[in-house]
């Protein structure tokens, strides 16, 4: 039953995306996400439109003040077990907005983050590698069978080691 | 600034600027509202009481309309003598509960996370049943302070900052800052430069058209539209990073020229790849002007007239579906378009189906604009060296982005960082339109309504 | 003396073709609906959960089984909580109805004609109703805005389509002379008899499913998640399953009515996996034109679905059944066609 469980939960992560004071750049490629090119519903993933929906958080852009508070009720209305996945320069430590006077700085000082993408914005390639590297943390796959994310050669995403469901 | 704050109009009439200045006394800074002349007007004075602390008689309000909540009233964060970061914040207000109904009024409340908008933004909308009766917008959940942050970086620096205004129209913004700087400085940049810089706008006008056009499918539930236009705006991506290499920030203009030249084996590579998105065009056309639930959709939905779209001074592609036809390429030529013909594109219904034909078409002008501009590629080098520091100054730029009017304020006080940098985005402006148009619409309406603005909302917070 | 335990019965009502078959069945029409669907966007769609992506379906529903379940403060709980699951068991109810494997699952026989019993198509039909107002009551049970506005629109949408769709189904009854699913699916394919009347029924089942033009309730763009929005965990798989089972039905019943239900050329006696057969194939033939209309139309506007029903289809439908009635009396029957 466990394994079925897991297997169900990476085969499955559907996405609800939070854009806490981007620039667009980071959204408009997570938009081409879904589109002919990249399409993420190879993985099962799923832009879902309500928080309660959703499995995984990823959030874009430097925390403005304005958007904190929201950031974190979102984040609040997230059924267990949630993941937060920060992506772009500015979701991870703020970028180049950090120090301004109506930016809080990185995701994770409002809302704990599981997987970091950096990148200004980051390709697509880089953002499917970011949560297909999350997927395997939560389910380390047997050495064959490990999902391989398509051309990404250009990608740090990082997983916190401490993934639990 | 001394003792007195002064107030700049900008006034954009149909070929020429003028400005107007004011000063008013820092301690009690007032001025009469000009809604009741240009209801325009009303965005830009409440932004500018809220981040100066001038007060247009008239036209206040009360909380903070781009800043946020939890911001101390009082304090300004773009004057001066205000350090923004030893601003203590204030605990944020309790939030005005949902009102009950009154009567059969509903309030919904679109916004801050909300599907239909990829960007933060609150719009209260009360609905009468399905009928909108009232709009009201907080903007600002997106508000960086970049104004303030140019003050405090070299101009180098500002170029890749102010490109993070908005990542979807970011070569017009470098352009913006770059153009107004340049007029100051007056370098000489290469004939080469000119065109290279048309052609990475035009690029970037192409990928956002395609966007928005999508985008506006997914509005009216029409998700094979959006999946088409996002496929076909790809191969455009490509030639972005082709051109400068990098998908979104180009990166491309600076100040003196631009920073990468195209080689001789790109040119047919890009002519290839504009020629096959050429070809797909009549397909769009067709599903824009045959397929019908789209036009019963988009058909005489947030119909704004000419009078109106004068009055409220919206710019860009929702002027011209409005039938005024203002381009700021045509009528103040800037770097190579005063040589290169294009058709000037105006729908008369003003309602949203006209909006988005005028981009439809324009995407097809900007394939023959590339096209030209790389038949007319004129050799030489393609950047001069400039001086870091630029000369006491001022200098205004205005442009056509892909949304409309993107106007640049620089005033520079002789170092290597500007004095002052203000921005004036399309979206900022347009926005005014889509408040009026909504109401006595279907709440359904709203949607597409609004996505046939193009709006970009990190543009109008900055 | 012991009771009889009627074995077969039991299989048939929970495992086939009863209870676990129509589970399966919806997720793989779920499965099919959106590979269509992505293939007609130019996509791949669902790709890793199993060979071609076929147990994603299957994985979101596990997944959201074994999620946290939120009930939020303000909710009726007892209708938040029964809602979705009474629905779905309806509509699961409503399926055994349909001869699936030739009989319907309540019926042990394999005779077409026989299995079911006079007016049991009426009944069919009521479920569904009921399985909408049940939506409905999950959607207002949420006190939430978007659910609110939601599942008034499946109110009013699901009431004024429900009366065409009744007057469409009678033209298939009429010819075959009998309210009797069973009767209708041995008879004659009725698209045949009564093209016109296929093409309407297909329209209206399109908006009885709240499906595209017609989804407004589920427009995300204003409603966010619609009636769902407040739904996590089980729940929400109920809602979710109780669409793709309402898909099978919408779907199963077209087959039924029009394109002669189970019944198809029979070999090696295996009368029940063939007929199966025949009418999963036929129920795939509806589903993909289905996914096909959701996906060449932008969605409608409530008022402008709502106009479409009152002006366009509930005249036409009434236009149906006269032209059906006058051809039966004078020309089917007399010649002794689809009785």
């Amino acid at each position: 039953m466990a394994g079925a469980k897991t297997w169900a939960r990476t085969k499955s992560p559907w996405v609800l995306h939070f854009n806490s004071g981007a620039c667009n750049g980071c959204d408009i490629e997570l938009l081409a996400l879904l589109t002919p090119k990249y399409d993420v519903e190879r993985f099962g993933i799923k832009l879902e439109p309500s928080p309660r929906h959703a499995d995984v958080l990823l959030v874009t852009g430097c925390v403005t003040q304005q958007c904190s508070e929201r950031l974190k009720r979102v984040y609040d209305q997230m059924p267990q077990p949630k993941f937060v996945v920060a992506i772009g320069a500015c979701a991870c430590s703020g970028g180049v907005f950090e120090g301004n006077y109506s930016v809080v700085g990185g995701v994770d000082k409002v809302i704990p983050v599981t997987a970091y993408i950096p990148g200004c914005p980051p390709r697509p390639e880089a953002m499917i590698d970011g949560i297909i590297k999350l997927l395997n943390a939560i389910n380390p796959p047997k050495k064959q069978k490990q999902i391989q994310a398509p051309r990404a050669k250009h990608t740090t995403a990082e997983v916190k080691q401490d993934v639990k469901l | 600034m001394g003792t007195n704050i002064g107030v700049y109009y900008h006034v954009h009439t149909s070929k020429s600027f003028f400005t107007l200045k004011a000063e008013v006394p820092k301690e009690n800074p007032r001025l009469k509202t000009l809604i009741d002349i240009h209801p325009g007007a009303l965005f830009h004075e409440l932004e500018v009481t809220d981040l100066i602390g001038v007060v247009f008689e008239g036209n206040e309000f009360h909380g903070h309309f781009v800043l946020s909540e939890n911001w101390p009233d009082g304090f300004y964060p773009l004057r001066k003598d205000v350090d923004p970061s030893k601003v203590k914040l204030v605990p944020t207000p309790e939030r005005e509960a949902n009102k009950a109904a009154e009567g059969r009024q509903v309030k919904i409340i679109i916004g801050p996370q909300h599907p239909a908008l990829f960007e933060p933004a609150k719009f209260s909308v009360t609905v009468d049943g399905e009928i909108v009766t009232n709009v009201e917008p907080r903007i600002g959940y997106a508000h960086r302070g970049i104004e303030k942050t140019t003050e405090s970086r070299t101009y180098m620096q500002d170029i890749y900052l102010v490109e993070r205004v908005c990542g979807i129209c970011n070569p017009c913004h470098a352009y913006g800052l770059v153009g107004a700087v340049e007029k100051i400085l007056k370098p000489d940049v290469p004939e080469r430069a000119r065109y290279l810089r048309v052609i990475a706008l035009e690029l970037n006008r192409i990928h956002s058209h395609l966007l928005v056009l999508g985008h506006a499918g997914l509005e009216i539930g029409y998700e094979t539209i959006f999946q088409y236009f996002w496929r076909d705006r790809e191969p455009i991506i490509d030639l972005v990073e082709l051109t400068s290499g990098n998908r979104i920030y180009s990166s491309l203009i600076t100040i003196g020229g631009v920073r990468r030249d195209i080689t001789p084996e790109h040119i047919p590579k890009i002519k290839s790849v504009i020629a096959d998105l050429r070809t797909k065009l009549p397909f769009y056309r067709k599903i824009y002007n045959d397929e019908p639930t789209l036009r019963l959709r988009m058909k005489g939905i947030g119909t704004l007239s000419r009078e109106d779209a004068l009055k409220l001074s919206v710019s860009g592609p929702v002027a011209r579906g409005s039938a005024v036809d203002m381009d700021i390429r045509k009528d103040l030529p800037y770097e190579a378009y005063g040589e290169i013909p294009f058709k000037e594109i105006v729908y008369t219904d003003g309602d949203t189906w006209s909006r988005m034909n005028v981009r439809l078409d324009e995407v097809e002008e900007s394939i023959n604009i590339i096209n030209y501009a790389l038949d007319h590629l004129p050799s030489g080098p393609i950047r001069v060296e400039v001086a870091r520091s630029i000369p006491v100054g001022e200098a205004v730029c205005s442009l056509e982005a892909p949304r409309g009017e993107l106007f640049y304020y620089v005033r520079s006080n002789g170092t290597d960082r500007p004095d002052r940098v203000k921005i004036r985005t399309p979206t900022f402006a347009n926005i005014p339109a889509f408040l009026k148009t909504a109401i006595g619409e279907s709440i359904a309406d709203v949607p597409s309504n609004f996505a046939s603005l193009d709006p970009c909302f990190s543009c109008t917070d900055r | 003396m012991i009771p009889m335990i009627d074995f077969l019965l039991i299989f048939r009502i929970l495992v086939f073709p009863g209870f676990t078959f129509i589970f399966f069945l919806a997720l793989f029409c779920e499965w099919i609906e959106r590979k269509l669907e992505a293939r007609i966007q130019n996509r791949v769609g669902p790709m890793v959960a199993g060979p071609s992506g076929i147990l994603q379906p299957l994985a979101d529903i596990i997944k959201l089984m074994t999620k946290e379940d939120i009930e939020p403060r303000d909710t009726k709980k007892w209708v938040f909580r029964l809602a979705p699951l009474t629905a779905f068991a309806i509509m699961v109810f409503a399926m055994c109805f349909l001869p699936i494997d030739g009989a319907s699952v309540l019926s042990s026989g394999t005779a077409i004609a026989s299995s079911g019993f006079n007016g049991d198509l009426i009944i069919i039909l009521v479920f569904a109703t009921i399985a909408n107002f049940l939506l409905f009551l999950a959607g207002w049970a949420s006190s939430n805005p978007y659910g609110t506005i939601s599942s008034a629109r499946v109110l009013t949408q699901f009431l004024g389509y429900d009366i065409p769709l009744f007057i469409l189904a009678l033209t298939p009854a009429f010819i075959a002379g009998s309210l009797s699913i069973g009767a209708i699916a041995a008879g004659f394919p009725y698209i045949l008899l009564a093209p016109w009347a296929f093409v309407l029924f297909l329209i209206t089942m399109q908006a009885e499913l709240e499906k595209g033009p017609f989804d407004v309730p589920h427009s995300e763009s204003e409603l966010v998640g619609g009636l769902e929005t407040e739904y996590t965990g089980a729940k929400l798989a109920f809602l979710h399953l109780t669409r793709d089972v309402q898909l099978v039905f919408g779907s199963a019943l077209v087959v039924t009515l029009f394109l002669g239900g189970p019944s198809g050329p029979v070999f090696f006696g295996l009368d029940w996996l063939f007929y199966t057969l025949w009418f999963v194939l036929k129920l795939l033939i509806v589903v993909a034109i289905s996914a096909y209309i959701t996906n060449v139309f932008a969605r409608l506007r409530i008022d402008q679905v709502l106009t479409g029903n009152w002006k366009i289809l509930l005249p036409a439908s009434l236009l149906s059944l006269m032209l059906t009635v006058v051809l039966a009396i004078w020309v089917y029957h007399p010649f002794g066609i689809g009785v």
